[in-house]
C-alpha cells in the first residue's frame, strides 16, 4: 500500500513539473548570451542607476559578482530600499536586443547579512 | 579570556570524544562503571561548554572588541538585550548555542533515564556524543567564536532590521527545537544498537519530541509574525530556503508524533518510525546548515563558507550510518501485524503520514533544486512560489480534511453505518457553510473555498468529539485529564484549522492596490478609502523616521489614521521599510499600508494590501501552544502504568 | 592571562573528576556488568506491551462504542476477540516470571 501511495505522489509530482516546467534558470550576466527565455538574473549593481521604477523606468547595470561581464537592465516596479550600487540583486526578465527587460515588481535585493531572510518587494 | 573560551571548548571536544568512543566500548563490553563514566562526560561537557558560553556572553556584554565575533556583531551603543542576542546572531555563536543546548539536553536525558534503562542509555550516549563531537570540532577547528584581534574602536553593530524583540525569542526557540530532535534520534539509534525492539525508547523520548516540535512550531510562527510586522512587504512566508529549513523538520516531526501512536496501539510501523526520526534529525541538521551558510543559491557560495563541506559530510555520515544500522536490525524490527482495513484510524494516520512526508519531500526538493540543477546541468535553476503553493494545496488540503475524518473513525475498522452517522453533522455543516460562502462570493478562489469548507468540517468534528466525550465520561475535566494526549491533540488540530483559515483568507481572498499620491489624494481598495494627508520627519536615537499620515475610511466613516514610512539609519547607512498595519477586528481583516517610494517633492507611491483573517494565524499560535501544553502535561496514572511495565526489564 | 589559564585548568580538572566519579565511588565493586534485559525478559516485555495494547484497545473500543463511533453489532463482534487477545497476552507474561 505504501508503494502505491509513493507512486501516486511521484505521479502528481511528475505531472506538475511536466506542465510547469523545471524551474527558472538563475543566471549571471556572463551566462545570459543565447538565452531567450524568461530567466532570473543575479548580479551586482554597478554604475549610476537612473530613474525610480514608478515615475520613470529604473535603469542600471548588473555585473557578475566576480567578473566584469555586465548587462544593462530596464525595470519598472517597486524598488527595494536596500537597492544601491554594490548590492547584489535578483531580477526576473528576458534578454531583448542586448538589454535585459525586467518583469515588473520582480526586483529583490539579497540580504547583506547572512542571517535574516529580509525580503523586500515581494507579494 | 578568549584563551579560557578556547580551552573550554577544547575540553568539551575531548569529553565528547570520550563519551563517543569510551561509551561505545563500554556498551559493547557491558561495563557499568565505564558506561556511567561516559555518561558523566556528557554532563561535564555541559559544564565546559557553559564556561565557553559565559566567556562569550561576558565579552558581548562588555563590548570587548578584541573578540572578532563581538566586533562583528555589536557596537558600543547597542542596547544590552541585543548584545545578548548577538550570541546567536552569527555563525560561530550559534554553533556554540547548538552545542550548549545539546549538552544540556543530553545531560538531562542521561540523568533521567540512566537508572531506569541503563542499557538503552549506554548506547544512546555514544550517539549523543558523536553529534557533540561534530559541533565541538567545528567550534575548535573551523569556526571559533574566540578569534582575537587588536581591538578596533567601534564594532560593526547589529543590522537594524534585527534589533527588535523577535531577535531575542525566535532563534533560541528554533534551536531548542532543532537540537531537541537529537534526543529521540539518539535513543532510537541507541535502541537499535542495544538490540531492543520494544517501545522503551519511544516512551522515554515522547516528551522530548513534543517539546522540540512545539518549540519549532512556535518559533516559526514568531518568525512569520516578525516578517509580517517588521520586514514589511505584507507577507509572512516567502518559501525562502531559510524558512523551509525549519518547516521541513517540523513536518517530519509531526508525522513521527502521529506514527508512534500507531506503534503504541498496534505494534506496527517500527521501521517507519525509526526512519522518520532519522529523517527529522537529518532535516534539523540540514536546517541548521542552511540557515548558517548561504549555500542554497549556488554551489559556489557553498565552497566559500568553510562550514559547508563539513556539514554536508556530517549529514551524509549520519544518514549512511543510521540507515546501515536500521538495515542491520531489520529482522528484529519486522512485525507480522498488518493493516486490517483501509478505512480505520490506523489507515487515516498512515495517510496523514504519507501526506506530511510527501509535502516535506517536495519542499526539500524545491530547496535542493538549485544545487542539484547546477551539478547536473551546469546552470542554477530555482523554483518559485507557484511550485510551493501547488504542493501546499495538493497535500495540505487533504491533510486538513483528514484531521476531521481521523477522529470519527474507529481503530481497526469502521463500519459504514456508524461512519455515516458520525459524518452527518460535520459534513452537513460544512456543506451549508460552503453554500453560504459561495453565495457571498468565495467562489473566486476554488482552493480557498475548499479550505474554508474543510475547516468547517474539522471544527465541527472537534467540537463534537469534546461534546460526545464529555457526555460519555460525565465531566469535561475528567475527559481531558484522562486523555491528555488525545484532547490536547484535538486542540492542536483546531489551531491548525485556524492557521489554514488565516492562510486561505489572506492568500486567496486578499486585495491590493497601488498608486502614487500627492498630499490630499486618495485611493480605494476593498471598500476602504485611503487619503494621504502629510509627510513628517522625526529624529530617533540612531535613525531618522519619515512618516506619512494616511487616513483610512470606510464609506464616509473615518476608521483610523496610519503612519507608514521609512527609517534611515545613520551608522549602518540603511533604510528600512515601516509598514503600517490597521487591524479591523470586526471585519476580521488587516489593512497594510506601505510607503513604497517617497519622492523628494512629497508625492508617495503607496501600496495597500487588504488581508482577511490574517490574524487567525497568530491566534492559532496561542491555541497551538495551549494544546501542546495539555498533551505534555504529565499524567501520574500513565506514568505509573509505564513504570510498572518496564519494571520487568529494569528489575 | 594567567587567570584564564588557571580557570582553564580548573575546568579541565573538574571534567576529569566528573568522568572518574564512577570509579572513585566504587573502586572495587562486587560486579561491574551493565544491567541488560535477558532474552526471557525481552520476551516478557514484548508480552507486556502486547497486554497493554490489548487492554487499551478494549478501553478504546468501549469509548468508541459509548460515543457512537462503533455500532452495537460491531462492538459485540469485536469485544470478544479483544478480550481473548488481552487474556492471551496476560498469560504470556506468566512463564517469564
Amino acid at each position: 500500500m505504501i508503494a502505491l501511495s509513493i507512486a501516486g505522489v511521484l505521479a502528481i509530482f511528475l505531472l506538475y513539473t511536466s506542465i510547469a516546467g523545471g524551474g527558472t534558470p538563475t543566471l549571471k550576466p556572463s551566462q545570459l548570451a543565447g538565452h531567450n527565455d524568461r530567466v532570473s538574473l543575479v548580479g551586482m549593481v554597478t554604475g549610476k542607476p537612473s530613474g525610480d521604477g514608478h515615475n520613470t523606468a529604473l535603469r542600471f547595470h548588473l555585473r557578475d559578482r566576480d567578473g566584469t561581464a555586465a548587462v544593462p537592465v530596464v525595470y519598472r516596479g517597486s524598488v527595494p530600499d536596500l537597492f544601491k550600487p554594490g548590492r547584489e540583486v535578483v531580477v526576473q526578465g528576458k534578454l531583448v536586443n542586448r538589454m535585459f527587460v525586467a518583469a515588473p515588481g520582480t526586483l529583490v535585493t539579497k540580504c547583506p547579512s547572512k542571517y535574516a531572510p529580509a525580503k523586500s518587494s515581494n507579494t | 579570556m578568549a584563551d579560557l573560551g578556547r580551552a573550554a571548548l577544547f575540553v568539551s571536544l575531548g569529553l565528547a570524544v570520550y563519551a563517543t568512543v569510551v561509551g561505545a566500548w563500554a556498551a559493547r563490553a557491558h561495563k557499568r562503571r565505564l558506561s556511567d563514566s561516559a555518561g558523566n562526560a556528557l554532563l561535564a561537557a555541559l559544564g565546559s561548554t557553559a564556561v565557553a558560553g559565559a566567556v562569550l556572553l561576558s565579552a558581548l556584554l562588555r563590548h570587548d572588541f578584541s573578540f572578532v565575533y563581538v566586533a562583528q556583531h555589536t557596537s558600543t551603543e547597542l542596547p544590552t538585550g541585543y548584545s545578548i542576542s548577538a550570541f546567536w546572531g552569527g555563525q560561530e555563536g550559534s554553533l556554540l548555542l547548538w552545542l550548549l543546548v545539546l549538552t544540556a539536553y543530553a545531560s538531562a536525558a542521561v540523568l533521567i533515564n540512566r537508572r531506569r534503562a541503563p542499557d538503552l542509555v549506554a548506547w544512546s550516549v555514544p550517539v549523543l556524543g558523536g553529534v557533540a563531537v561534530f559541533f565541538a570540532f567545528m567550534l575548535v577547528a573551523v569556526s571559533s567564536p574566540f578569534e582575537t584581534q587588536t581591538a578596533p574602536v567601534e564594532g560593526a553593530g547589529l543590522n537594524p532590521s534585527l534589533q527588535n524583540p523577535y531577535m531575542l525569542a525566535h532563534p533560541p526557540l528554533l534551536y531548542l527545537g532543532y537540537v531537541g530532535l537529537t534526543v529521540p534520534f539518539a535513543f532510537g539509534m541507541g535502541a537499535l544498537l542495544a538490540g531492543r525492539t520494544d517501545e522503551r525508547w519511544i516512551v522515554a523520548t515522547r516528551r522530548w519530541t513534543l517539546v522540540a516540535w512545539t518549540a519549532l512550531g512556535v518559533g516559526q510562527l514568531l518568525g512569520a509574525h516578525w516578517a509580517y510586522v517588521e520586514v514589511g512587504w505584507g507577507g509572512y512566508y516567502a518559501w525562502d530556503p531559510v524558512e523551509n529549513a525549519a518547516l521541513m523538520p517540523w513536518l517530519a516531526a509531526t508525522a513521527f508524533l502521529h506514527s508512534v501512536m500507531i506503534q503504541e496501539k498496534r505494534g506496527m510501523l517500527k521501521v517507519w518510525n525509526v526512519l522518520l526520526v532519522i529523517l527529522a534529525f537529518c532535516l534539523s541538521l540540514f536546517g541548521t546548515f542552511l540557515t548558517r551558510s548561504g549555500v542554497v543559491n549556488s554551489i559556489h557560495s557553498f565552497t566559500e563558507s568553510p562550514l559547508g563541506p563539513w556539514f554536508l559530510g556530517f549529514i551524509c555520515v549520519v544518514t549512511a550510518g543510521s540507515l546501515a544500522l536500521v538495515f542491520w536490525r531489520l529482522p528484529l524490527l519486522r512485525t507480522k501485524t498488518r493493516l486490517e482495513s483501509l478505512v480505520s484510524r490506523e489507515a487515516a494516520f498512515l495517510y496523514n503520514n504519507l501526506l506530511l512526508v510527501a509535502l516535506c519531500l517536495t519542499i526539500l526538493w524545491g530547496v535542493a533544486f538549485p544545487m542539484l540543477s547546477e551539478l547536473v546541468r551546469g546552470e542554477t535553476r530555482t523554483v518559485g512560489r507557484p511550485y510551493y503553493d501547488f504542493f501546499l494545496r495538493t497535500f495540505g488540503l487533504p491533510l486538513l480534511l483528514l484531521m476531521g475524518i481521523g477522529p470519527l473513525i474507529a481503530w481497526r475498522r469502521a463500519s459504514l453505518r456508524s461512519l455515516g452517522r458520525m459524518f452527518i453533522w460535520p459534513a452537513g455543516i460544512a456543506v451549508a457553510v460552503g453554500v453560504v460562502l459561495l453565495a457571498l462570493g468565495a467562489g473566486s478562489s476554488v482552493p480557498g473555498l475548499v479550505a474554508y469548507t474543510f475547516s468547517a468540517f474539522v471544527l465541527t468534528t472537534i467540537v463534537l468529539e469534546f461534546v460526545r466525550g464529555t457526555r460519555a465520561v460525565g465531566s469535561f475535566t475528567q475527559l481531558v485529564g484522562r486523555n491528555r494526549r488525545r484532547y490536547g491533540g484535538y486542540i492542536v488540530h483546531a489551531s491548525v484549522v485556524l492557521l489554514a483559515l488565516g492562510v486561505a483568507g489572506s492568500g486567496a481572498y486578499g486585495s491590493s492596490a497601488e498608486r502614487k499620491l500627492s498630499p490630499g489624494q486618495s485611493l480605494s481598495v476593498a471598500g476602504y478609502t485611503l487619503t494621504y494627508r502629510s509627510l513628517s520627519q522625526q529624529r530617533g536615537a540612531n535613525h531618522i523616521a519619515l512618516r506619512a499620515a494616511v487616513d483610512v475610511s470606510r464609506g464616509d466613516k473615518f476608521v483610523a489614521r496610519v503612519q507608514p514610512g521609512k527609517n534611515r539609519y545613520f551608522a549602518e547607512q540603511q533604510v528600512s521599510n515601516e509598514m503600517a498595519i490597521h487591524t479591523d477586528w470586526l471585519r476580521a481583516e488587516d489593512v497594510d499600508v506601505i510607503a513604497d517610494q517617497i519622492n523628494p517633492g512629497g508625492a508617495i507611491y503607496f501600496k495597500v494590501l487588504v488581508k482577511p483573517l490574517v490574524n487567525l494565524i497568530w491566534v492559532a499560535g496561542f491555541v497551538f501552544l495551549a494544546g501542546a501544553l495539555v498533551a505534555l502535561w504529565p499524567d501520574a496514572r500513565e506514568q505509573r502504568r509505564l513504570a510498572a511495565r518496564y519494571a520487568l526489564a529494569e528489575a | 592571562m594567567t587567570a584564564a589559564l588557571v580557570l582553564a585548568a580548573l575546568v579541565a580538572a573538574a571534567a576529569v573528576l566528573l568522568v572518574a566519579v564512577p570509579f572513585l565511588r566504587e573502586p572495587a565493586p562486587s560486579e561491574d556488568t551493565l544491567p541488560e534485559p535477558r532474552d526471557s525478559v525481552k520476551r516478557a516485555l514484548a508480552f507486556a506491551e502486547e497486554r497493554d495494547r490489548a487492554l487499551s484497545a478494549l478501553k478504546e473500543l468501549e469509548f468508541d462504542h459509548r460515543t457512537g463511533k462503533l455500532s452495537d453489532d460491531d462492538y459485540r463482534e469485536l469485544v470478544g476477540a479483544y478480550r481473548r487477545r488481552a487474556a492471551a497476552a496476560l498469560q504470556g507474561i506468566e512463564p517469564a516470571k
